[in-house]
């Protein structure tokens, strides 16, 4: 199973202010806090480890059925960021996501799979909105702001 | 304060993170902020502190898991102003 997750950066910038009093204790561990606070985009940082949580929580709740915002409980953990790509993992309540994500000024990627294997395998298309997307078959979609990410298995 | 006035408080906060304001017509105790309002999940913790912030409350994890909709934002609100 495979859960990806875009974020629009222009998108976020305007619908977040990720530096609200009281948001990233909400929603990142200390240590991802740490992390965001000793990168040298610390915007980008916010965007990244939210993606991987929220490509990881898609896995999780199409697996179980249960629904719950609990950021806090999806802890990305292994993250290894180069100029433009991140691979990572997220754990949930003893479940484990593989994750690799992509970067760069407009958007953030993220893709999870339960397997790394899977992940290698995944082939991603990342386009403007359009409406007919479901044509081709995705294996999972994400669209915020002006961007939509379609994954393929 | 009954539901009904906790709803009058909490309808303009989540207006705010609606893009589709007529999807607000219908707000009822089932409405589900991401189904049916289309909120962005990062707009969730937006409302968790708005609602801390009007209500005077602190909302814990463990009850910012449950709210994902109207009518369970509406009990985790009346448990925390019970406990105050």
């Amino acid at each position: 199973m495979i859960g990806n997750d875009i974020v629009d950066l222009d998108r976020a910038a305007r619908d977040s202010n990720w530096q609200r009093k009281g948001y990233l204790n909400k929603l990142f561990t200390a240590s991802e806090q740490y992390l965001i606070a000793s990168a040298p985009d610390a915007s980008i940082m916010v965007w990244l480890l939210w993606s991987m949580k929220e490509s990881a929580y898609k896995i999780n709740s199409r697996k179980t059925g249960l629904r719950s915002f609990a950021p806090v409980k999806l802890i990305c953990d292994s993250i290894i960021i180069n100029e433009h790509n991140a691979t990572g993992s997220v754990s949930y309540e003893g479940e484990w996501y593989y994750t690799r994500s992509e970067f760069n000024d407009a958007y953030v990627h993220t893709i999870a799979s339960c397997e790394q294997e899977e992940l290698q395998a995944i082939k991603i298309q990342i386009t403007g909105f359009y409406s007919d997307y479901k044509s081709s078959m995705p294996q999972c979609v994400s669209h915020h702001g002006n961007y939509l990410a379609l994954t393929y298995l | 304060m009954n539901r009904e006035e906790i709803i009058a408080r909490l309808k303009p906060i989540i207006k705010v993170y609606v893009d589709d304001k007529s999807s607000l017509d219908h707000l009822d105790e089932s409405t589900d902020f991401i189904k049916d309002l289309k909120i962005n999940s990062a707009n969730l913790v937006d409302i968790v502190l708005d609602v801390e912030e009007e209500f005077a409350i602190e909302i814990d994890n463990t009850a910012m898991e449950k709210m994902l909709s109207v009518g369970a934002s509406i009990a985790v609100i009346e448990q925390k102003l019970a406990d105050k």
